[in-house]
C-alpha cells in the first residue's frame, strides 16, 4: 500500500519542524509548506518592514529543514485571503469597540480551509501543523484534545476548525512538551532548533495595533476621537483618547485617578465613551455567545459543562442555555473581564466539545 | 523516484567535459593572472584561450570580449555606463528584471524611457521602436529571445534601425547565446549580454562584447582587469568552462537543434494524441521552449504536482515564481487572464531523451484530468 501523504504547514520555527520530522518517522509522505500570509508595508514608501510574519529568514528555515528531511517545499500566497478573512475582520471588531481574536480565525478559515483545499489539489490526504493539542480520530467523527503540556496547550485556538476538516488533520505535538520538542529538534540537528518564541501577533508589527489600525484604515480611525470617560452612574470622570485604544479590563493607562484602581467595563462606540469600574464589578456571572462550533451534538436546551473564556485562564463550570438565535452562557463561578469579541471555548475533561465568540452580557 | 529536469531555459546543468575541465584548472591552474610568473602566465593563458573560443562562437575579435560576474552585470555595464539624465532609452515591456529594473533605476536619475510592448506573436514590432525614437535616444536595448516565450526578435533589422538613426544598439542575448547562430561579422551590435550557465556552463559567469570604438565607463572599480571593466581577480576556472562550453555548443548547434526540434514534435503530437487541451503561446521560438497552457489547470498546482513527481518544469521566469498570478508577459500577448494562469514552461534541451519526453506525458495525462477537477472546486 503507498504511504498516506501529509501536507505540513511550516513557519519557519521549531515545532512545526519538528512536526514535519515526527510524522516522516511514523512513516507518511510529507510535503512542506510555507503560507505567505502578510506583508508588513510601511503605508508611505511601500517598502517591506520586517515583521514576525513570514520573514525571509523564516521561510529559509522552513525550507533548509525540508531540504534536510528530503521533503519538497514550497511557499503558497495566501495574501488576499489573510486579508479578507482576519485583517479586515479584525479592523472592524476594533471599529465595534469589540476585541477580537485573529489567531482564531487565521486558524480555521486561513490554515484550515485553505490548506485542505491545497491538499486536494495536491492530492494529499492530511493536513498538519506545529500546534500543541491533540487529534482524536474516532470512527465518525474526530475531537480536539488538550495538548499533554499544559503551559503550552494551544487547543482554545483551534475551537473553529470545521469538525469535517478535523478528521483529516494531524498533530503530531499534541503528546509532547515543548522542552522536548526542542530536545527532538537538537538532536536531529534541525535548524530551526533554537528559533525564538513567537507570542505577538504575526501581523502586528512590535504589537502595536493601535499603530497598525492607523495604517491600515486611516480615515476610519480619524474618526476615532476623544471621547469621555464614565463610571457606572454615568457620570463623567476623565477623557479617553480614542476608544480603539482601550481593552475590557484594562488598568493601567486608563489616565483617571481614584484611591481604588479601576478598570475599563465596557467601550461603547454609538456616544464614544468607555465605563470604568472597580475591581467587584467587574464580574460577570452570566454571557452570551455567537457563531458556535459545535464538535458534539448542540445542546437541545440546556447542557452542564466547563468553558474558559480566555487562553489560559482558570475556566468555571457552566450551563450552555440555549435561547433564541444565541446561547446564555452561565457561570457558576463569575469571571472577571468578560470580553466581547474573545473566544469561550468548552471543554469535558480534556476534549474539546465546542466553542463560540462572546457577546455583550447584558 | 525518477527526476527529470525540463526548466533548461532557467539553467543548464552543466556539462560533464566542461566540469572536468573546471576542475583541472581550479586545482592545477591557480596563479593570479597579472603575476609575471609562470604560475601567472598559465592562468593567463587560460583567461585568453577562452577569450578566443567566444569570439570564434560570435564572429567577432577576442578584444571584444570582457568577462564578467553574468548576464545581468553585462546589462547593468552597458544601460549604467551608456545613459546619463536627460538621455532616452527604449526597450521592451518584457525584458527580463535585470533590464527592466536597472531601467527603473536609472529612472530615478532622470533617464527617460520608452517600454514597447511585444505584438500577440510575442515579437518586438520595427516600427514601434521607430516611432518611439526621439532626439535624445541614446540607446535601444531589445532582448534577443525573450525567456518567458522562447520569441525570436528581428535583431538584423532593429540593428538596421539604430545604425539608420546613429543610436547605440544593446541586445541581452542570454537566451540565445549558444542555442542559435549570432554572427557579429554580419550584424552591427553594439553590446551584447551573454550568461555561461544557460549553455551548460558554470553560473557565476557572463561575458558582454563591446563592438571596437565602443566605450563605457567602469561601474566597480579596483585592479584593471577586464580592459578596467571589471575589476578583481579574475573566476578562471569560470572563465575556462564559459569558454569550453561556448565552444561546444557552437560545433554541436546544428544537431542540437535538429534532436531538440524532434523532442519538440514528439511532445506536441503526443498531447493530441491524447486528447489534451492546449494553447502553444506564439508561432516562432528558439528551439525547446515550449509556453503552453492546458486548458482548465492552473500553472502552480501543476508545476508543484509534477515536481512532487519529480518532473520539473516552471511557470513564469524562475526569477519571478511564488505567487500564484498570472505571467505579466503572457498577459502582454493579450490573451485572457484566466489562459495567462494556466500557462508554464516546458523547455527541452541536448541532455534529453525520447523516454524524457514519454515520462513527462505519462505524468501530465496523469494529472490533468485531476487537475481540471479541483480548480472547478477553487473557482
Amino acid at each position: 500500500m503507498s504511504k498516506k501523504k501529509v501536507l505540513v504547514a511550516m513557519s519557519g520555527g521549531v515545532d512545526s519542524s519538528v512536526a514535519l520530522s515526527l510524522l516522516l518517522d511514523e512513516g507518511y509522505e510529507c510535503i512542506g509548506v510555507t503560507m505567505k500570509l502578510w506583508e508588513n508595508k510601511d503605508p508611505i514608501s511601500n517598502v517591506v518592514r520586517n515583521s514576525n510574519c513570514n520573514t525571509v529568514e523564516a521561510i529559509n528555515g522552513a525550507k533548509l529543514v525540508c531540504d534536510r528531511l528530503g521533503v519538497h517545499h514550497y511557499t503558497l500566497d495566501f495574501m488576499d485571503i489573510f486579508k479578507k478573512n482576519v485583517v479586515d475582520d479584525f479592523s472592524k471588531e476594533y471599529l465595534a469597540g469589540r476585541t477580537p481574536n485573529p489567531c482564531v480565525r487565521c486558524n480555521s478559515f486561513v490554515k484550515w480551509d485553505t490548506l485542505l483545499r491545497q491538499a486536494d489539489i495536491f492530492g494529499i490526504d492530511y493536513i498538519s501543523t506545529g500546534h500543541y493539542a491533540c487529534v482524536q480520530h474516532e470512527k465518525d467523527a474526530s475531537y480536539l484534545l488538550k495538548g499533554a503540556d499544559t503551559l503550552k496547550d494551544q487547543s482554545y485556538m483551534l475551537w473553529q476548525i470545521n469538525p469535517d476538516a478535523l478528521k483529516r488533520t494531524l498533530l503530531p505535538l499534541g503528546g509532547i512538551t515543548k522542552a522536548k520538542t526542542r530536545e527532538y529538534a537538537k538532536s536531529r540537528g534541525l535548524e530551526t532548533a533554537q528559533t525564538p518564541e513567537s507570542m505577538d501577533l504575526c501581523f502586528v508589527s512590535g504589537d502595536d495595533y493601535s499603530k497598525f489600525l492607523n495604517e491600515i484604515m486611516p480615515e476610519k480611525m480619524n474618526l476615532v476621537t476623544p471621547g469621555d470617560i464614565k463610571d457606572e452612574a454615568g457620570e463623567v470622570v476623565g477623557e479617553h483618547t480614542g476608544f480603539t485604544n482601550y481593552t475590557i479590563g484594562q488598568r493601567k493607562g486608563i489616565g483617571v485617578a481614584f484611591p481604588e484602581p479601576r478598570y475599563v467595563k465596557r467601550i461603547n462606540p454609538m456616544d464614544n465613551s468607555i465605563v470604568i469600574a472597580r475591581k467587584d464589578a467587574m464580574y460577570a456571572d452570566h454571557c452570551y455567545a455567537s457563531q458556535l462550533n459545535w464538535f458534539v451534538e448542540p445542546p437541545i436546551e440546556e447542557m452542564a459543562t466547563f468553558a474558559q473564556i480566555r487562553y489560559n485562564s482558570k475556566g468555571s463550570n457552566v450551563t450552555v442555555v440555549k435561547e433564541e438565535g444565541n446561547y446564555r452562557i452561565n457561570f457558576s463561578e463569575p469571571q472577571l473581564a468578560v470580553t466581547p469579541g474573545q473566544s469561550i471555548v468548552f471543554y469535558e475533561d480534556n476534549k474539546l466539545i465546542g466553542g463560540g465568540i462572546i457577546e455583550v452580557n447584558s | 523516484m525518477k527526476k527529470i529536469y525540463f526548466d533548461i531555459a532557467a539553467t543548464t546543468p552543466v556539462d560533464p567535459k566542461v566540469a572536468t575541465l573546471m576542475s583541472h584548472v581550479m586545482t592545477q591552474t591557480f596563479g593570479n593572472p597579472s603575476s609575471i610568473h609562470k604560475f601567472g602566465q598559465e592562468s593567463h593563458s587560460v583567461i585568453e584561450r577562452a577569450r578566443l573560443q567566444l569570439a570564434n562562437a560570435l564572429y567577432c575579435e577576442p578584444g571584444e570580449i570582457i568577462f564578467t560576474g553574468g548576464g545581468s552585470e553585462s546589462n547593468n555595464l552597458v544601460l549604467q555606463g551608456i545613459l546619463k539624465s536627460g538621455d532616452h532609452i527604449i526597450t521592451s515591456a518584457y525584458e527580463h528584471p535585470a533590464i527592466l529594473n536597472v531601467v527603473e533605476a536609472l529612472k530615478v536619475k532622470g533617464v527617460e524611457a520608452t517600454l514597447i510592448n511585444p505584438n500577440k506573436n510575442g515579437v518586438v514590432d520595427c516600427n514601434d521602436v521607430i516611432s518611439a525614437i526621439q532626439s535624445n535616444t541614446k540607446l535601444i536595448s531589445i532582448m534577443a529571445v525573450n525567456n518567458e516565450l522562447g520569441t525570436i526578435n528581428p535583431l538584423a533589422k532593429l540593428s538596421e534601425i539604430s545604425v539608420e538613426n546613429n543610436i547605440l544598439f544593446h541586445t541581452d542575448a542570454v537566451q540565445m547565446f549558444g542555442k542559435l547562430p549570432i554572427d557579429l561579422s554580419e550584424i552591427h551590435i553594439d553590446f551584447l549580454s551573454m550568461s555561461a550557465h544557460k549553455l551548460y556552463g558554470p553560473k557565476g559567469v557572463g561575458a558582454l562584447y563591446i563592438r571596437q570604438g565602443n566605450k563605457l565607463p567602469a561601474i566597480l572599480h579596483g585592479g584593471g582587469q577586464e580592459n578596467d571593466l571589471r575589476p578583481g581577480t579574475e573566476n578562471i576556472p569560470g572563465i575556462a568552462g564559459f569558454g569550453l562550453a561556448a565552444q561546444l555548443a557552437t560545433e554541436k548547434m546544428v544537431t542540437n537543434i535538429k534532436n531538440i526540434l524532434e523532442l519538440e514534435k514528439r511532445f506536441l503530437s503526443a498531447l493530441t494524441e491524447k486528447d489534451i487541451e492546449f494553447t502553444r503561446h506564439c508561432n516562432s521560438h528558439i528551439p525547446g521552449l515550449m509556453n503552453i497552457s492546458f486548458h482548465h489547470v492552473q500553472s502552480k498546482p501543476l508545476l508543484m504536482n509534477l515536481d512532487m513527481m519529480g518532473v520539473a518544469i516552471s511557470a513564469g521566469s524562475a526569477c519571478t515564481s511564488g505567487t500564484l498570478k498570472a505571467s505579466k508577459v503572457v498577459l502582454q500577448l493579450g490573451v485572457s487572464e484566466k489562459l495567462a494562469s494556466e500557462s508554464v514552461r516546458i523547455s527541452l534541451g541536448k541532455l534529453h531523451s525520447n523516454d524524457d519526453v514519454d515520462y513527462i506525458i505519462q505524468k501530465i495525462t496523469e494529472l490533468i484530468p485531476r487537475l481540471q477537477k479541483t480548480s472547478e472546486i477553487n473557482v
